[in-house]
């Protein structure tokens, strides 16, 4: 399946074609049924006004449809970026965008604001995602602080405090929904969706993805050294130390943007590095992009099923993925001898 | 003037010294190997000199030139490191894995252009392995693996190589084609390796350091610093030394 050096360049070709053709999916298929022309028409008619289009189609197209889909692919590359980079950081196969407390911690934050009204707005911001982004970012920091001894990070300390943050975080989570009684609410959120993507969610969420990608890329050469040890990295010239610690700020980051917008998404930071990688070897140089397009069709697919499949209900997209994802991250691991972490 | 040029170098983990006053050189050419008993600071003296311990106190020279505090990836043109006993991953191939010894000479954002191509083709041909080139390193055996690692430094390009325990968990074969593979890569370079088996290392290096307790006992020709004294000081054994008659090289018998 591994494809060889020569001919990488075609799956990137085929990655962007099939990217654009789940795009184009997506903006035909949602929830009320519009023909296809109209979609056309209403999108064609921003560039030049030439029909005449019935504003509720107009509205869907442009207020529902468009944002949605650019935010199922900005979380889509989000998460999946985030998780290449902490599977390489942290050199654990099963570490995905969750795995430093991320989920917990944002969870904490959605349920307070869930708690205090979910219609308040803050700076044209919604209160569920600021104190999601916020909370999500306290517990990667209380997991930092305890996992740094003696001037330096050890991965696997990370990942324990990780653990443990986790647990505790979801222990005061389950109390909020116990005291508060909102359990439907707050778990919906929990669940993730994709269902209330507006403009806003876009362009707050747009410059992690932009900046994410950019450093991931700019960094994959210090990634590709740390994949045999921090030994060899070290000797080969890399700042470990620094490169590792601004590419888990980067990752946590970039995973907090994506729970602050859609809940909790699983499975998706985790498979698409294990994808990739099968197809184009552990080069992160090839990785990233890859990843970031893989990550974004991967999401835009399941959203597509999410909101399709018992129209007009919509299923939390987190179901639809863990639903896919569980079993296509068997599939891939029983493709592969087990064993290394590429 | 030596190619490497070790001085006075202490160095330690959290405030006590495990190597003081080490001094010894290296010059085009030589194979130098490092011998001493299990914990008397083979490893952290390589690891030393490779960049990977901070120094307490000493200087480390390439060519002359202080390679203490500079710049990682000036550091990496200069001394070359294979860990003891580095972990296949699976998804590289030998050619991969090989071309991430070009790391410190790519700028962030460039790839390896065919120069950089054909060095690492030069390593992998040096190590004799051009017919696994396209292999996946979690095919390979230890003995393979081993001299990947070793292409793969080759490919930095550096005047110094390092190697910790090379011949580690590998069978009197391998151990013997890692080190016949090493004594013609010497030519033209400056080897520094860790081994524990001293018959080998006498045989095939023309120095060597011995340590015990984080210091030198002995520097020279292998004749020289593994006398029957030198070793019951630092092994606390009692050995015969005697001639070996085809390659001239003394060879140790370890008596009851």
């Amino acid at each position: 399946m591994r494809i060889k050096r020569g001919y990488r360049h075609i799956i990137v070709i085929a990655m962007i074609i099939l990217f654009a053709l789940t795009v184009l999916v997506s903006l035909l298929f949602g929830a009320t049924r519009i023909a296809p022309r109209l979609v056309w028409n209403s999108i064609a008619n921003r560039i030049s006004p030439q029909w005449n289009i019935p504003e509720r189609i107009d509205t869907i197209v442009w207020r529902v449809r468009i944002p949605r889909v650019f935010l199922g692919a900005l979380v889509g590359l989000l998460l999946a970026i985030s998780g290449t980079i902490l599977q390489g950081v942290l050199r654990n196969p099963l570490a995905d965008p969750y795995i430093l407390g991320v989920s917990a911690g944002g969870g904490i934050g959605a349920a307070i604001a869930i708690i205090l009204g979910g219609g308040i707005t803050l700076l044209g911001m919604g209160l569920i995602p600021l104190l999601a982004f916020l909370f999500a970012l306290a517990a990667v920091l209380i997991v930092y602080r305890l996992s740094h001894v003696a001037g330096r990070t050890a991965p696997e300390t990370l990942i324990l405090a990780g653990v443990a943050v986790s647990a505790f975080s979801s222990a005061i989570l389950a109390l909020l929904i116990i005291l508060s009684g909102k359990l439907q609410s707050i778990f919906f959120w929990l669940l993730g969706s994709l269902a209330n993507a507006s403009w806003n969610d876009v362009f707050a969420v747009l410059p992690y993805a932009l900046v994410g990608i950019f450093i991931a890329y700019f960094y994959s050469k210090d990634l590709n050294a740390m994949i045999f040890g921090e030994d060899l990295a070290r000797t080969l010239g890399v700042n470990v130390e620094k490169s590792r610690r601004l590419l888990l700020v980067v990752a946590s980051l970039m995973a907090a943007a994506a729970v602050s917008v859609s809940g909790l998404i699983g499975f998706i930071g985790l498979i698409i590095p294990h994808f990739v990688r099968i197809i184009v070897g552990p080069n992160y140089r090839l990785l990233i992009p890859l990843a970031a397009i893989s990550g974004m069709i991967f999401m835009l697919v399941a959203d597509i099923i999410a909101r399709t499949i018992l129209a007009p209900m919509e299923i939390p997209i987190g179901i639809i993925m863990a639903l896919i994802g569980a079993p296509f991250f068997l599939y891939l691991l029983r493709r592969r001898r087990m064993g290394g972490h590429a | 003037m030596s190619l490497l040029r070790v001085e006075d170098l202490a160095c330690g983990y959290d405030k006590k010294l495990v190597l003081k006053g080490i001094n010894f050189s290296v010059d085009y050419g030589q194979l130098v190997g490092i011998v001493g008993p299990n914990g008397s600071g083979k490893t952290t003296l390589l690891r030393s000199i490779a960049g990977l311990i901070n120094l307490e106190n000493g200087s480390i020279k390439v060519k002359g030139e202080e390679v203490r505090g500079i710049e990682p990836r000036e550091a990496a043109k200069r001394i070359a490191f294979v860990p003891q006993l580095m972990e296949p991953v699976q998804g590289f191939s030998v050619e991969e894995m090989v071309l991430l010894g070009r790391t410190p000479y790519l700028d962030r954002l460039s790839f390896e252009d065919n120069k950089d191509y054909r060095i690492a083709e030069r390593a992998i041909e040096e190590l004799k392995l051009e017919k696994l080139q396209d292999r996946d390193v979690t095919e390979l055996s230890g003995g393979e693996f081993q001299r990947v690692a070793i292409a793969r430094a080759v490919a930095q390009q550096t005047k110094v190589l390092l190697l910790d325990e090379p011949t580690a968990h590998l069978d009197i074969r391998f151990q013997m084609r890692i080190l016949r593979l090493l004594r013609k890569l010497r030519e033209g370079r400056g080897i520094v390796a860790t081994f524990h088996n001293l018959n080998m290392a006498a045989r095939y290096c023309q120095r060597l350091v011995l340590i015990n307790k984080g210091e030198v006992v002995a520097v020279g020709r292998p004749s020289e610093v593994l006398t029957s004294g030198n070793i019951k000081e630092t092994y606390r054994i009692k050995t015969l030394v005697r001639k070996n008659p085809r390659t001239g090289r003394i060879k140790y018998i370890a008596l009851p």
